[in-house]
């Protein structure tokens, strides 16, 4: 019996003694997907904002931080203290010590391996797919691969990117050595990660490193695992075929006023306004959240004539401004030839994420990480960097004939070079919003060039952006260390190029 | 030579029993010199006379009983005189203080404890006791920080504060240490307030006497005639015109939004139109003043009705009161039932006493909780509204927006204030029985029992026609609480070989607390009539918890007095502690304390004009534990997914435990004196403390990327010092009586140590971090930026550092603290302290035949304020929200560049006036006259049933003299706790109330 003092809470479990049971890491595991949707709640600012795709509508009359910080980001005017960057840096850590945890538990406990192997493997795709994130976006990281149980363990130094990488790769291959094929039933799985997830995820891995051959090799081995293109890619998106024989990985919401499982995207993206209805169907002010990721003329042109991507990605909200900058929707309209009514104005906005919920601020859309398209994309592009043009054109057409209903626009030529400036391209459109186009534009090395050529015309169309934004050199690639985690921890040196 | 004579004396109490260890002290008027003797077992003294030549004066006083003074002219030198003395039984004297424990004679107490006696705090119409408190004692800290009605109020003893660990004392009521909050005790019921100060004072209750102790006893009734008292008050509360924010009018605001737009267009470019409504400004006049849409004057009543009888072998008293104080916010206001029973009996000629005391409460907070602090507090909604828009339209419509162009839209607050409802129902019942058993000569047993019950509803409805989604929300809570405290102590008192008097105190506590609650919200309701989850039909929230602490305890204390004026004391207390690691589950708190009664030495006969001087030392050890009830425990919270399109429970560790989380000590010095002359008509009280507080808990954060963001340790260590000092004078004392009281105190400290990286910082966002914690400075300096005016013209532009390519002529500059030519975050430094040099208090009573008046005045002096409530609020220069009147004198062109003060309006350049920064300080200053009373006793006739009558008026917060200009200098974001005071974020207003009362004694 527990003397009179010994109490611990009753209305929660402890952490000495839980980690027991195969139902008890699984609900940890479960956790361990959580911080997925907080990091998705900051990646669109810097995957997609940050890049070519994406802009914001400017609010005039709110300069608070909350606006400031997030412009910054699109502006790259962003600094050590932007909490929305920071926040990225937070949410992978949160979700790698989850994973820790569970690592450090299961060996020690009686599972058996079968349920090991999902248990660890899923883990270990967690935490590679998360050191991913943050190797990518903030070069060399603390490497965080045990549980901190103590203040004193908590301070960890950068390791360099290669130390990162090596282990991103070891978790990759572990987590496809010890993982599933996708189990798909009524064309659908349950949206876990798989073995065919930890493949993409290190494809991904070495076609950042440019070890083409090891990535078309996984890309390949994706084949035999029941993936496939769904015929209309509107679909791809709707909340009818979640996690689809298109879906490689995905991050899971569902809607509802009880189980706090929702998301709210949609919402974000679309111009701020006291009523929402117009665009979705119930009654909502977002003009605290709305008004972000807003799909750029560029972007738009990026289309070619035919292309039902188009269609399916973007749509137009019109209305009016009024002088608090609050947009009054009157109709939702098409891109597909859009001219504004008169005396109204005509905003772009994602349309991916839009699909029929039941209560305003709360939808059912789940967020695509890797999907088939990606892979057969990123295959075309392994292939073409060593020289297989030929081989690419079949994953690149196949892409495209169902982008435009028919194989009259597939492409036909072999030049590399050619070749490597459409694979990104298809790349931009076809995976337009799904936070890949920044980490494309540095992966091929595109992005001080695009984006400093996008920032000019910006700013000719923009007067509120000053001279500072869109200097975009190398060290703006990368995202600077949060201020808050260098100050506790003297040892976390800063980036190039970042206030010290 | 004088002969001397010997006087024989026989002490015995009103039955007739002797009465053993009576202090007897005799003086001699004219030469002053001095004698002192103890009363024996069979109630006898002796003491021999300095000499047979008067005045004599005897003072006989005991533990319990009332002193009583005798005089001689002279003495017969020829034979021996002799005293008979009966002492009458006392409940209270003024010569005997409470203390833990116990009780003890004032003179013999080594520690530094102030005792207060309600009754001369009675006259305030206020309902918390801790508002009669205010300016009263030196070294203890009363601040109200909101006027939020029965809220608000902070104390703060000797500057105690941890990091995070709270600065609230430990309340013991009756003895019992109460778990709950304090603000619905009736000031009614409360005969004393006795603060411990100092270590060995407050050692007895060991792990939670670190910020004080405030021991309050409750009334009993006294032998005497029974009688029935009824007092009440009747006040109207008003916002006080100074410091009330002094916004635009509608026809400024037009104007502003002019020149705003002219600006743009100007420096700009901007090719936009203005809006409609804001040409022609002289169409506009006042316009709504929100200040005044959302405040009111209101009423406050209180009234209480007590009935006291005691004989010899039982005594009872039962007061009932009720208040009602409707809030100078609109709609909100709380009401107070409280009814107090205390019964007392003595069985077996006193050998047995046996009491019960019970005291049920129940309150009705209406709206009386809605955040006014901070974001969504009463000053954003002021400046979130135009005053080109009226609350209520023509059609006695409520518009939902109230935002003209270019604001923000928000939801029209008076909607928001007059149609949400959220009311708390908070049951009390503190209930207490304690047996004295005095089973042998000097020994008492004593126990107490008691428990503190609370139980409290929460019922929230916010109805669809303030939403901006056109959906209501409700939310429906309980609290449920219980605690239990036993305690049992013998108690020895004897004197040996006459000079050795020893009073010895063992015994053991347990306590435990335990609650419940639970929360459910919903949304999705029909329409707006029903306000009740029952006619939700979406529930979105539920949830219970639970959670308890539990102490276990042994205490032991040693009195020790020789020849009555050698005093010395040793205390301990061994507390045992869910809250702690395992590894540290004990602490031992001991102390120590001496004393010298050095007037009744034979040298001080010299000096015939001191009656009384004391010193005293102490020192000991004192904790703190106010750290939640698991940290130590790991938590896993639920965290939950979709898989299958289905919900999978989760969970995941949400806090770190620490199990070598260890007692946060408090060590302190105390040297202090006590001085009585002229005939005690001036008394003198001086303390000098010193604090050593180590082992500091605090979340302290770590990195992020190890998962989580703070792991609660020991992180450090803080030096506290001070000075009080105490003046109470009875000035005249003919017709006119004139009683003063003056205190002062000095109170500094220093953070000493602290873990890496040597600092704590508020948060990380630069507009709302506001102080750093940081090794070798004071608790919450202010930390941000240096303002250092406007840039001037291109020349100082060009010159000076700049922030970015926002800095432009007419914009703000601040700075450059590290010299690089940027203005940016490296350039924060500490720019203020809210920490005052001094707090004072000063009471005044004076009474002239019927009439009585009283003054009582508190101050601070030295302490700056931070005001982010103006300048992150009601100054933000992009046109979106409202403004004060002064920032019509802003900066326009070089030509024009007003005040100098309030930068120019062009678009990205104004957010870093909304950084933390020098100009945001102000000299937080006041003398506050807390209370006025103007009293009369209405002469009666003998027969009547009415037994006295007195009327008064009375003045709460007559005036505050400060230069400060916002509403309250007492503001405080959090408390007074170490890392909060001195903000303003604005909050409830603390009105100034204006009331009349009556004061009547039946027979």
């Amino acid at each position: 019996k527990k003397s009179f003092i010994e109490l611990a809470p009753e209305d929660q479990v402890s952490g000495a003694t839980f980690y027991k049971t195969e139902a008890q890491f699984r609900q940890a595991l479960a956790g361990a997907y959580v911080p997925l949707r907080d990091l998705l709640d900051n990646d669109f600012y810097t995957g997609e904002m940050r890049s070519d795709n994406t802009h914001y509508e400017f609010y005039q009359i709110n300069r608070g931080t909350a606006y400031t910080y997030r412009e910054n980001i699109a502006d790259f005017t962003d600094d050590p203290t932007n909490s929305y960057t920071n926040a990225i840096y937070f949410h992978c850590y949160t979700g790698i010590a989850r994973v820790n945890t569970i690592l450090g538990h299961i060996d020690g406990a009686s599972l058996s391996e079968t349920a090991k192997d999902d248990i660890a493997g899923q883990a270990k795709f967690l935490r590679a797919f998360n050191y991913f994130k943050l190797v990518r976006y903030f070069g060399g990281v603390p490497l965080f691969l045990e549980e901190v149980t103590t203040a004193d363990e908590a301070f960890l130094p950068r390791a360099t990117a290669e130390e990162v990488y090596a282990q991103i790769i070891a978790d990759a291959q572990d987590a496809i050595a010890r993982l599933e094929a996708p189990a798909f039933s009524n064309d659908q799985q349950p949206g876990q990660a798989t073995k065919g997830a930890a493949a993409m995820l290190l494809a991904e891995v070495y076609m950042t490193q440019k070890k083409y051959a090891e990535a078309e090799a996984l890309l390949l081995s994706l084949n035999g695992m029941g993936y496939d293109l769904l015929p209309d890619y509107a679909d791809v998106f709707s909340t009818a075929h979640k996690n689809s024989r298109e879906s490689i990985f995905e991050v899971q919401y569902m809607q509802g006023l009880q189980e706090g499982q929702q998301s709210n995207f949609i919402y974000r993206f679309i111009p701020r306004t006291s009523n929402t209805t117009v665009l979705t169907g119930l009654r909502y002010n977002n003009s605290s959240i709305g008004g972000w990721n807003t799909p750029t003329q560029d972007m738009i042109n990026a289309y070619e004539a035919g292309d039902t991507r188009l269609d399916a990605s973007i749509g137009m909200a019109e209305g009016t401004y009024n002088t608090s900058n609050m947009f009054t929707l009157s109709a939702n309209k098409s891109i597909i030839g859009y001219t504004p009514e008169p005396g109204k104005t005509g905003v772009p906005y994602i349309k991916k994420y839009l699909h029929p919920h039941t209560d305003p601020n709360n939808t059912d859309d789940n967020w695509p990480i890797y999907r088939y398209a990606d892979a057969l994309l990123l295959l075309a592009e392994a292939q073409n960097e060593q020289g297989k043009g030929g081989a690419a054109l079949a994953p690149l057409n196949r892409v495209r004939a169902r982008a435009f209903g028919n194989n009259d626009h597939d492409i036909v030529t072999t030049d590399q070079a050619a070749l490597r400036d459409i694979i990104a391209h298809e790349r931009r459109v076809e995976l337009a919003f799904e936070n890949h186009r920044w980490h494309d534009l540095v992966r091929t090395g595109k992005a001080i060039e695009v984006m400093n050529a996008y920032g000019a015309a910006l700013k000719q169309q923009y007067d509120y952006l000053s001279p500072s934004t869109y200097q975009v050199n190398a060290n703006r690639l990368l995202l600077p260390i949060p201020q808050s985690e260098r100050e506790l921890n003297p040892d976390l040196t800063q980036n190039d190029g970042y206030p010290q | 030579q004088e002969r001397k004579t010997m006087i024989r004396g026989l002490v015995e109490n009103e039955n007739g029993q002797a009465l053993e260890g009576v202090s007897v002290d005799l003086r001699n008027e004219s030469t002053g010199a001095k004698r002192s003797a103890l009363t024996n077992k069979a109630g006898v003294f002796m003491i021999e006379t300095p000499g047979a030549t008067g005045p004599y004066m005897f003072r006989i006083s005991h533990l319990g009983y009332v002193t009583q003074t005798l005089h001689k002219e002279s003495l017969d030198p020829q034979k021996e005189e002799a005293l008979y003395v009966v002492l009458k039984a006392s409940s209270t004297s003024l010569d005997e203080v409470v203390v833990s424990y116990g009780r003890q004679q004032r003179r013999d107490v080594t520690g530094a404890i102030v005792q207060l006696d309600a009754a001369g705090v009675r006259d305030m119409p206020v309902n918390q006791f801790a508002q009669q408190l205010q300016g009263k004692i030196a070294g203890v800290q009363v601040g109200q920080n909101n006027g939020q009605p029965g809220r608000g109020m902070e104390f703060r003893i000797r500057g105690a504060a941890s990091l995070s660990s709270g600065n609230q004392p430990l309340f013991v009521i009756d003895g019992i240490p109460v778990t709950g909050s304090i603000n619905n005790i009736n000031p009614a019921e409360i005969e004393t307030f006795t603060v411990l100060k100092d270590a060995s004072a407050s050692s007895l209750y060991g792990s939670r006497a670190a910020n004080g102790v405030v021991l309050i006893t409750t009334r009993h009734a006294r032998p005497g005639d029974p009688k029935i008292e009824f007092n009440t008050f009747y006040g109207v509360q008003v916002i006080p015109q100074q410091g009330r924010p002094r916004m635009m009018t509608a026809r400024e605001f037009a104007e502003f939004q002019n020149e705003y737009y002219e600006d743009r267009v100007k420096y700009e470019g901007y090719t936009g139109e203005l809006a409609e409504e804001y040409r022609n400004p002289e169409r506009y006049g006042e316009g709504t003043n929100w200040f005044n849409a959302l405040t009111r004057a209101a009423p406050v009543q209180n009234y209480d009705l007590t009935f006291s009888s005691a004989t010899e072998r039982s005594s009872s008293a039962v007061i009932v009161g009720y208040q009602d104080q409707q809030g100078v916010i609109l709609n909100t206001g709380t009401k107070l039932f409280t009814l107090r029973l205390n019964q007392d009996f003595n069985f077996s000629d006193n050998k047995l006493k046996i009491g019960f005391g019970l005291a049920p409460s129940y309150r009705i907070d209406h709206n009386n909780r809605l955040g006014t602090q901070g974001v969504n507090g009463l000053m954003e909604k002021i400046v979130e509204a135009s005053p080109l828009i009226a609350p209520v339209d023509e059609n006695g419509d409520m518009p939902l927006y109230v935002n003209s162009p270019g604001m923000v839209a928000n939801v029209n607050p008076y909607a928001q204030f007059t149609q949400r409802k959220d009311d708390y129902k908070t049951t009390r019942l503190l209930g207490n029985t304690y047996l004295h058993y005095n089973f042998l000569d000097g020994l008492t047993l004593k126990t107490n029992l008691a428990v503190d019950k609370g139980a409290e509803t929460r019922n929230y409805f916010s109805p669809a026609s303030i939403s901006t989604a056109g959906v209501a929300t409700g939310l429906s809570s309980s609290v449920d609480n219980y605690s239990w405290t036993a305690e049992a102590t013998l108690n020895y008192v004897k004197t040996f070989a006459r000079d050795h008097y020893v009073e010895a105190l063992a015994g053991y506590s347990v306590q435990k607390f335990e609650q419940e609650s639970n929360t459910v919200s919903g949304t999705n309701f029909p329409g707006d009539d029903v306000e009740w989850l029952s006619a939700a039909t979406s529930i979105t929230d539920g949830s219970s918890n639970t959670t308890a602490y539990s102490l276990l305890s042994a205490i032991a204390r040693l009195n020790y007095s020789f020849k009555d004026r050698y005093l010395l004391s040793v205390a301990v207390r061994r507390d045992g502690s869910s809250r702690f690691g395992s590894a540290r589950k004990y602490g031992n708190f001991p102390s120590v304390s001496a004393g010298w009664i050095i007037s009744s030495e034979k040298f001080m006969e010299k000096l015939p004009f001191v009656d009384f001087l004391k010193i005293r030392a102490s020192y000991g050890i004192t904790g703190n534990n106010n750290i939640g009830n698991y940290p130590s425990i790991p938590g896993i919270a639920p965290s939950n997914y979709v898989f299958n399109g289905e919900l999978v429970p989760g969970l995941a560790i949400s806090r770190l435990g620490n199990s070598e989380l260890a007692w946060e000590r408090n060590k302190q010095l105390d040297i202090g004196f006590e001085l009585a002359v002229l005939d005690n008509r001036l008394s003198f009280t001086y303390d000098y403390y010193h604090k050593i507080s180590d082992g500091l808990i605090q979340d302290r954060p770590i990195p992020r990327a190890s998962g989580f963001t703070t792991i609660t340790s020991n992180v450090g260590e803080i030096e506290l010092w001070g000075h009080e000092l105490a003046l109470n004078a009875n000035i005249i004392d003919r017709k006119l009586k004139w009683d003063a009281s003056f205190n002062i105190s000095f109170d500094r400290n220093k953070i000493k140590a602290l873990v890496a990286p040597g600092f704590f910082r508020r948060n990380n966002t630069v507009s709302s971090d506001y102080y750093r914690n940081q090794v070798g400075h004071a608790l919450g300096e202010f930390y941000g930026f240096v303002f250092e005016g406007l840039y001037k013209d291109e020349e100082d532009l060009k010159n000076s550092a700049r922030w970015g390519d926002n800095s432009d002529v007419g914009t703000i500059k601040m700075r450059d603290v590290v010299p690089d030519g940027v203005i940016d975050n490296n350039d924060r430094t500490f720019i203020g302290d809210p920490n005052p040099d001094f707090l004072y208090g000063f009471t005044n009573n004076l009474r002239y035949k019927r009439f009585d008046f009283s003054i009582s005045v508190a101050g601070s002096v030295g302490g700056q304020i931070l005001n982010p409530s103006k300048w992150a609020y009601l100054t933000n220069l992009d046109g979106a929200r409202m403004l004060l009147a002064a920032v019509k004198d802003r900066w326009r062109s070089p030509e024009d560049p007003g005040s100098g003060i309030y930068p120019r309006t062009k678009t990205g350049t104004t957010a870093i006036g909304r950084y933390v920064n020098s100009q945001w300080l102000e000299d937080g200053s006041y003398l506050s006259a807390k209370n006025i009373t103007l009293g009369y006793t209405i002469p009666l006739g003998s027969n009547l049933l009415l037994r006295g009558l007195r009327v008064y008026g009375s003045v709460q917060h007559a005036f505050i003299i400060t230069g400060y200009s916002g509403i309250n200098p007492e503001i405080s974001l959090d408390g007074l706790n170490g890392t909060s005071i001195g903000i303003d974020e604005n909050a409830y207003p603390v009105p100034r109330t204006f009331a009349l009362g009556l004061t009547a004694t039946f027979k």
